[in-house]
């Protein structure tokens, strides 16, 4: 608790995959809401098929930024152009980035890109604009299965606290120590994992 | 169990050959200011001849180092950002101040070298090694803390690059040298000493950096899946044939056999054969190290 009483926000998703139909209607609300350009994304959706006809099963994985705790970009980047607020969201200052692309190479999540346009780094800052106006992120909000809960995990009333208390939740890779704030329900193993379906790589 | 990937959104990734060829530049520098101390620092006469040359081919190559970097920067207006809002955890930031220092040193140092001052370029000699050893060191931390990337986050990587440095540093010494005594001074008569001096020191650090890869090779093969994956991308994936072919068997091995063979170790043809084919071994060793370390998938 603050001196003022107001208590810290924590910002988190969760991403109840048993919902998850999908759609890829995050990564279109996404484009739209933070014009991203041709040929990058902010946030998407995997999608993997398994088994053998007539025992088969398709599993998604939309991925975004994890808006880690210990966020690898913000050590390694050479001129504080990002960093994580009180809030827990990870933001890049697009004024100061200068563009060298450790960041890129730093992140375990492929989250950030370079935009084409302007050559500065840009990645998922769960819509802060649209959260500080009191809305949901554009994914959360288009959501037609509501697959994806945004909240505050500070606030024990809020709806994504609830069910991180009571579901069972997966991590995207969290022997990387970087504490990642999104939160998979019912991911399947196969979809996280960056090398099944590669056959070139095994 | 069949798994296919049906849909999946892969990030280019821009950092590529531009920093391969900075971590190959600053090698370089580094291992030809250290063998330029070698006489003027510590006082191994029979190094002298090369002093001088080491001292301008450090200060040279520092100078194009970072504007690989520059041009690398998608920002290269901005680059003054990195002076003013640091931030000490990146390797980049360290970087920044070694970059500055390093070249400033070998200036000074090489200025008292010419004038004759042996007092002071052992001075600043001495206080440059530390500081030539850093300025490579730092690459291969800016490599092994980039931790999302399985090739490069070993604590192998800073000595694999400080001993790389010296591989590379002293095959373009002796190349070099071959240059001003067989080309450029070819009328007169050259003591070619130095020279085999020089073919030891490297075959010395081509042994500790085959060693070195070595380790890293059986740790990456017996650790966690992704290091599995990332030694069998070197061994028979992608980057198997600049692996083996190019990096250990071209600019390892082959240079070590020419070196030792007591038929073509006193060949001067020989010698320039086996340092061009180790410079062309270390480029495709940082070449693997960065392009291959950044093409394993992530998600």
């Amino acid at each position: 608790m603050k001196k003022n009483g107001i208590k810290k926000k924590r910002y988190a998703m969760a991403i109840d995959l048993r919902r998850c139909i999908g759609c890829h209607s995050c990564s279109v609300a996404c484009k739209a809401e933070n014009r991203v350009p041709l040929g990058v994304f902010r946030s998407w959706v995997k999608i993997i098929e398994k088994g053998k006809f007539p025992n088969i099963s398709r599993h998604f994985l939309p991925s975004l930024c994890n808006q880690c705790d210990r966020p690898p970009c913000v050590i390694n980047c050479p001129v504080q152009a990002t960093w994580k607020m009180e809030d827990g969201i990870v933001i890049i200052d697009e004024h100061r980035c200068v563009g060298c692309k450790y960041c890129l190479a730093s992140c375990p999540y492929n989250a950030r890109h370079i935009n084409p346009l302007i050559p500065i780094v840009q990645k998922c800052y769960f819509c802060y604009h649209r959260v500080y106006a009191g809305l949901d992120p554009a994914c959360v909000e288009v959501c037609p299965s509501k697959a994806r809960i945004f909240g505050d995990l500070n606030n024990p009333e809020e709806e994504i606290t609830k069910l991180l208390s009571k579901q069972p939740f997966q991590l995207l890779k969290p022997e990387m120590g970087t504490y990642p704030q999104v939160f998979y329900i019912a991911a399947d193993a196969d979809a996280m994992d960056p090398f099944a379906g590669r056959k070139e790589w095994m | 169990m069949d798994v296919n990937i049906i849909y999946n959104v892969e990030h280019e990734m821009h950092l590529g050959v531009l920093i391969a060829l900075y971590f190959y530049l600053t090698g370089l520098s580094a291992g030809s200011f250290i063998i330029s101390t070698f006489a003027y620092g510590f006082g191994m006469i029979k190094f002298k001849p090369i002093g001088k040359i080491g001292v301008v081919m450090a200060t040279l190559l520092l100078v194009i180092a970072p504007m690989t970097l520059l041009v690398d920067l998608a920002q290269p207006l901005r680059f003054w950002h990195l002076i003013l809002y640091l931030r000490i955890t990146s390797p980049i930031t360290w970087g920044t101040f070694l970059l500055t220092l390093y070249p400033l040193n070998c200036i000074v140092y090489g200025y008292f070298m010419f004038k004759g001052d042996m007092k002071k370029t052992k001075i600043f000699g001495l206080i440059g090694i530390p500081l030539a050893l850093m300025v490579h060191g730092y690459t291969g931390f800016i490599l092994a803390l980039g931790k999302a990337r399985v090739l490069w986050n070993t604590a192998i990587m800073p000595p694999i690059f400080l001993v790389s440095a010296m591989v590379s540093g002293l095959a373009m010494m002796m190349l070099v040298v071959i240059i001003k005594d067989y080309v450029i001074q070819r009328g007169k008569e050259h003591d070619p000493t130095l020279l085999y001096d020089l073919g030891k020191f490297l075959v010395a650090s081509i042994v500790l950096d085959l060693i070195l890869i070595g380790i890293d090779l059986t740790v990456l093969l017996t650790s966690h899946t992704e290091a599995y994956v990332a030694a069998l991308m070197l061994l028979k994936g992608e980057f198997s044939s600049l692996f083996l072919g190019v990096e250990v068997l071209l600019g390892g091995i082959i240079p070590l056999v020419l070196l030792l063979l007591p038929l073509t170790k006193r060949w001067i043809p020989g010698l320039v054969i086996a340092s061009i084919l180790v410079m062309i071994g270390i480029f495709a060793m940082r070449y693997i190290m960065v392009v291959g370390g950044l093409s394993i998938p992530l998600s």
